[in-house]
C-alpha cells in the first residue's frame, strides 16, 4: 500500500521498478503511485478499500507535514483505520534525491529504506490513548505572594486549591516589606486584595502551621499527607479581638538572632532593635499576616498551668489542649512555591553582621521604613534623626565564599529604599557601595530617580568598618575610584544588601516530593524552554523556590506552573499511548529501568515487577535503552519494530568500498539537523541511513549489536549536548553504554571506533555532515566490517 | 574455566538484591560481594555455559577458555543482539572467526 506524491521522485528514481519489487511482498495488496492524493476519488477507494478488509495498515511514501499525517489520519480513521496503523516515509530527508551520486545506489538505497518501513509497518498495532480519572484540586505549598496570587487565580477558573504554610500565617516575605519596587506601593494593598478574594471563595482551602509529610500517587490522583502543628486557638470560633493578649502573663523576647549588644549605644538606638524584633506575648496574632484571623499560641513559653487567655477569651476559642494532626488532601498536581530565605549575614565576617545594632539587613530595614508607615507603632524612633545612611551591596552574593550567584533583586531593592528614606529624610546623605549595580530593564529608572535625589554611588565596597566604642558610631574606609583615593565616611545607620537563599527546609521538602535541586540548593527546572518544569511530572516549581526573581516575575512563574498544571486538574488526564510497556513474561526485575528513569516514574506491581506510572511518564524511552533483556519498549516504537528495520537494511547498497553507517538521531535535535542538512542541499554522504528515536537514551545497546552483527559498517547514534537533553541525562547514559560496548568491540577485535555518540544542535546541520565525512574516512581506513557477507 | 567479573565495569546491577548473573547462573555460582560487586564464589563448579557473560548488562564479565580447548590467548566472546547472539572466536594463534545465530529468547 505505498503512495507516491509528486513527481519529485521519479526524476531520480526508478519509482515504477521500486513499486513493482514492493507489490511482490509478502502482505502487500494495494500498491500504487498516486500524484493527486487530495483528490476525492484516491481517498474514496482507500476508504472502500479499508471497509471492505482488503488494507488494514497504510505505508505512505512522500513528504508529508504534520498536519497532513493529522489530516489523512482522521479521514480515513472515519473508515475505521486506527490512527497510529500508518508508517510515514520520507525517502527525500535520508537523502535519495541528493545530486552527484549514482542513480543506481540511490535506487538500492530507496528500496533499502522502503523495506525497512514495510517491515515495520507490518508490526505496527491499533493504540487507542488512554484516559485517567483525576480529581480537580491543586496543592500549593507555601503560602507567600506567588502562592496566593495564583490560588486566586485558580480559584477563578474553579479550581479547589489547598493553600499548605509552615507559618502561622500567610504572606510569606512579601508581607514584611514596606513597599514594592517599582511604583512603591504598600505590598499589604496587593495581598489583601488577593486574599479578600480567596477568604471569599468556597474552593480555597488554607492550612497554616502544617508541613507536607508525604506524597504518593501520580499526577491527576496524588495522595499528600500534611501534619497540622497546633494552633491551640480554634480558627472558627475565634474573632481576633485580642482580649487573650491582655491577660497573656508571658512576655516572649524577640527573634534568636537579635544582635549582641557588644557596645554601649545611646537610647536612640536602642530604640531601633525595639524597633526590630519587638517582643509579643506568648498568644498573638498570625504571622507575618494576621490571616487567619485566629490567633496562635506559642505553647513552648507558656508557663505551667495558666489558662489565663482561656479564661478570658469571649468566644471560649482557646484549645490549650490540641494535637498534631495528620490530614490527607487528594490534588491532581502539586505547585512549589517555597521562596525563600534571606542568607544568614552572620557568616559574612568581614562587616561584622550581628555585632552592632547600627548594622542591620536589608530586610531589616524594610521593617524601619514599615514601622515609618504604619506610624504609632514605632516608640519614638523617627528615620528624620538619621543623618547618614549607607547600603553595601552583594553582602554574601557573588562571591565564591557564600553565594556564587546574583539574587538579582538586591540592587533595585536598594534603590528602592534609599528613595523610600530619602522621601522621609530628604536632607540626609545616602551612600551606596557596590560592585555592579544591577537595576534592569525598566528599574534603571529608579537609579535615575535615586541619582536626582542625591544618593551619593561609589563602585567599591568598604574595606573596614570602624566603630567608635564611645559613640556607638559606625566609620567606614573605603576606596573611591573616582577620587582615587581612601576616603572616610561616617554613618550612623549601614544596611547590608544580602542575598536569597533557598528557602529553609527546601532539602526535606525535595525528599518527600522526590524533587530534584540545583547546585545552589534551589529547586531544578528547565530554565529556558519549561521554566515551570519540576523535573517530576505533574509537580510545578514557581516563585524564588526556583530561583532569585522580583515579586512580579515570581507571580509570573507561579502562574505559568499553575497554566501548565491544568492538564492534570480536567478531572481526568489524558495519556499518549505511546507510553513504555514492560514484558512481564521475560522481565527479571533487574531494576535498571527504575534507577535510570530522569523522571522516576517506575514504580512496581505486587509481584515486583516494575511498572511505569502512566501519568508521570514522557515517553522519552530511556528505559527501553537501558533494558538488559530489551522487554521493555514504547509502543508505537517497540524495540522490536527497530531491529526488524536494522536487519532490513541491504548492507551493501553503496557497493564495493563504501561503508554503510547507521545513524539514530534524536527527534528533538539530531534529526531535525539531518532533515534540514537535506533541505538546504549539503553535500550529505549517501552512505547514511538513520532511524528517528525519541530520545539517544532510547537506543539499546541490542540494537547496535544487531547492526554490526548483520554487517553495518558504523553505528552514529546523536543526541542533544549533555546538559541540554530534554529528558536530562539521555545523552550521558548512552555515552556510558557506548563505552560498555566499545570494551567488548575491542575484546572481538572490531574497532569500537565504528560506533560513535556525538552531540547535534537543532541547527548543527554543517556538523552533521561533517560528522559522517570523517566517520566514512575512518571506516574507509578501518576497512568493511568483519561481520558483512 | 570461570568467569572473571571486571571490578572497574561491575555496577552490581545497581541496587538489586540479585544481580542478574546471579538470577541466571543454573549452578547458582554468582554471588554479590561485599564491595557490591558479583564475584564467582566456586569456580570449579563452573560449567563454562557462558549465560553470565551474555547477561551482563555492562560488558563486565568474561568466559575464560577452558585450557584444554585453548591457552589464554584464546577467546569466546559473546554479543547479545535484540535476537541474535554473534560470537567471536579467537583461537590461540590469534585466528578469529565470527558466527551469527538467530536466538529464540534472548
Amino acid at each position: 500500500m505505498v503512495w507516491d506524491l509528486g513527481e519529485r521522485l521519479a526524476r531520480t528514481l526508478d519509482l515504477e521498478a521500486l513499486v513493482q519489487n514492493l507489490a511482490r511482498a509478502k502482505g502487500v495488496t494495494r500498491c500504487e503511485i498516486n500524484g493527486d492524493l487530495w483528490s476525492e476519488d484516491s481517498l474514496t477507494s482507500l476508504k472502500d478499500d479499508l471497509s471492505a478488509g482488503h488494507i488494514d495498515r497504510i505505508l505512505w511514501v512522500g513528504r508529508f507535514s504534520p498536519d497532513r499525517m493529522r489530516i489523512l489520519a482522521d479521514e480515513l480513521h472515519t473508515a475505521g483505520l486506527n490512527p497510529f496503523l500508518h508508517h510515514w516515509l520520507d525517502l527525500e530527508e535520508q537523502g535519495v534525491l541528493l545530486d552527484g551520486t549514482d542513480r543506481v545506489i540511490m535506487n538500492r538505497k530507496a528500496l533499502s529504506l522502503l523495506e525497512m518501513a514495510l517491515a515495520r509497518t507490518r508490526l505496527l498495532e491499533p493504540l487507542e490513548p488512554l484516559e485517567v480519572p483525576a480529581t480537580d484540586a491543586m496543592l500549593i505549598i507555601g503560602a507567600g505572594v506567588a502562592g496566593i496570587h495564583t490560588a486566586a487565580s485558580l480559584a477563578e477558573l474553579g479550581k479547589r486549591v489547598y493553600l499548605v504554610e509552615k507559618a502561622s500565617g500567610v504572606g510569606g516575605k512579601v508581607a514584611l516589606l514596606s513597599r514594592f519596587y517599582p511604583r512603591l506601593c504598600d505590598p499589604h494593598c496587593g495581598l489583601q486584595h488577593a486574599l479578600d478574594k480567596l477568604e471569599a471563595s468556597p474552593l480555597v482551602e488554607f492550612h497554616t502551621l502544617a508541613t507536607v509529610k508525604s506524597l504518593d500517587g501520580s499526577p491527576g490522583n496524588f495522595e499528600a499527607r500534611i501534619e497540622q502543628r497546633p494552633r491551640y486557638v480554634n480558627e472558627r470560633h475565634c474573632n481576633g479581638c485580642g482580649e487573650c493578649v491582655a491577660v497573656c502573663p508571658v512576655e516572649v523576647p524577640s527573634a534568636p538572632e537579635a544582635p549582641q549588644e557588644l557596645l554601649p549605644q545611646a537610647a536612640a538606638w536602642q530604640k531601633i532593635t525595639a524597633l526590630l524584633q519587638p517582643g509579643r506575648k506568648a498568644i498573638h496574632p498570625a504571622y507575618p499576616m494576621a490571616f487567619p484571623r485566629a490567633y496562635v499560641i506559642d505553647r513552648e513559653h507558656c508557663p505551667a498551668g495558666c489558662r489565663e487567655c482561656e479564661k478570658a477569651c469571649p468566644a471560649q476559642a482557646i484549645k490549650l489542649d490540641q494535637t498534631s494532626e495528620e490530614k490527607v488532601l487528594r490534588v491532581g498536581a502539586v505547585l512549589v512555591t517555597t521562596g525563600w530565605d534571606p542568607y544568614p549575614l552572620g557568616r559574612v565576617a568581614e562587616f561584622g553582621y550581628g555585632h552592632h545594632p547600627r548594622m542591620i539587613s536589608n530586610l531589616e530595614m524594610e521593617k524601619l521604613l514599615g514601622a515609618e508607615v504604619s506610624g504609632p507603632s514605632s516608640p519614638g524612633f523617627s528615620l528624620q534623626d538619621l543623618n547618614a545612611v549607607g547600603f553595601i551591596q552583594c553582602v554574601g552574593s557573588r562571591d565564591e565564599r557564600h553565594q556564587k550567584y546574583c539574587s538579582s533583586v538586591c540592587c533595585s531593592a536598594t534603590l528602592k529604599q534609599a528613595l523610600a528614606f530619602k522621601e522621609q529624610a530628604p536632607a540626609a546623605t545616602c551612600y551606596v557601595f557596590f560592585m555592579d549595580l544591577r537595576a534592569t530593564g525598566f528599574n534603571e529608572d529608579l537609579y535615575r530617580r535615586a541619582r536626582d535625589l542625591g544618593v551619593i554611588f561609589i563602585r567599591e565596597r568598604p574595606t573596614e568598618v570602624k566603630v567608635d566604642t564611645e559613640g556607638g558610631n559606625l566609620s567606614i574606609r573605603v576606596n573611591d575610584p573616582i577620587l582615587g583615593r581612601p576616603i572616610l565616611v561616617d554613618l550612623d545607620l549601614l544596611v547590608l544588601a544580602g542575598g536569597m537563599a533557598p528557602a529553609a527546609g527546601t532539602p526535606e521538602l525535595g525528599q518527600v516530593l522526590n524533587l530534584p535541586q540545583n547546585q545552589y540548593g534551589f529547586f531544578e527546572s528547565h530554565h529556558q524552554c519549561h521554566p515551570e518544569d519540576g523535573q517530576r511530572t505533574g509537580i510545578y516549581v514557581g516563585g524564588c523556590a526556583r530561583e532569585p526573581m522580583n515579586v512580579s516575575r515570581a507571580i509570573e512563574s507561579a502562574h505559568l506552573a499553575a497554566m501548565k498544571a491544568l492538564k492534570f486538574l480536567e478531572g481526568r488526564v489524558l495519556i499518549d499511548p505511546t507510553y513504555p510497556l514492560v514484558d512481564k513474561t521475560r522481565c527479571d526485575q533487574c531494576k535498571r529501568c527504575v534507577e535510570e528513569c530522569p523522571f522516576g516514574s517506575f514504580g512496581f506491581d505486587e509481584k515486583g515487577f516494575p511498572t511505569p506510572d502512566l501519568a508521570r511518564c514522557r515517553q522519552c524511552g530511556i528505559c527501553m535503552g537501558v533494558c538488559p533483556l530489551g522487554v521493555i519498549s514504547l509502543r508505537h516504537h517497540t524495540i522490536k519494530q527497530e531491529a526488524v528495520q536494522v536487519e532490513a537494511i541491504n548492507t551493501a547498497f553503496m557497493g564495493e568500498g563504501e561503508p554503510v553507517i547507521l545513524a539514530f538521531l534524536c527527534e528533538n535535535d539530531a534529526y531535525l539537523a539531518a532533515r534540514s542538512a537535506v533541505h538546504l542541499g549539503l553535500p550529505v554522504p549517501p552512505n547514511v541511513i538513520f532511524i528517528k528515536v525519541p530520545c539517544a537514551g532510547a537506543v539499546n545497546n541490542a540494537l547496535v549489536a544487531d547492526a554490526l552483527s548483520f554487517g553495518i559498517d558504523g553505528v552514529l547514534i546523536a543526541g542533544c549536548q549533555d546538559d541540554q537533553c530534554h529528558y536530562v541525562r539521555g545523552s550521558q547514559l548512552v555515552k556510558k553504554r557506548r563505552g560498555d560496548l566499545g570494551e567488548k568491540l575491542r575484546t572481538m577485535m572490531i574497532e569500537p571506533e565504528r560506533v560513535r555518540f556525538e552531540s547535534l544542535g537543532i541547527r548543527q546541520s554543517q556538523k552533521y555532515v561533517r560528522l559522517l565525512q570523517t566517520h566514512i574516512e575512518d571506516l574507509k581506513a578501518m576497512g568493511p566490517n568483519p561481520f558483512k557477507i | 574455566m570461570p568467569p572473571r567479573v571486571d571490578r572497574e565495569k561491575c555496577d552490581g546491577c545497581k541496587a538489586e538484591e540479585e544481580p542478574l548473573c546471579q538470577q541466571i547462573c543454573p549452578g547458582d555460582l554468582m554471588d554479590l560481594g561485599a564491595n557490591k560487586k558479583a564475584y564467582c564464589r566456586a569456580p570449579r563448579d563452573c560449567w563454562d555455559c557462558m549465560s553470565c557473560t551474555k547477561v551482563c548488562p555492562v560488558g563486565a564479565i568474561e568466559t575464560r577458555v577452558p585450557y584444554q580447548l585453548g591457552y589464554h590467548v584464546a577467546k569466546l566472546i559473546p554479543m547479545m543482539g535484540t535476537n541474535t547472539i554473534t560470537w567471536t572466536c579467537i583461537d590461540i594463534n590469534g585466528k578469529v572467526e565470527r558466527f551469527r545465530y538467530k536466538n529464540r529468547t534472548t
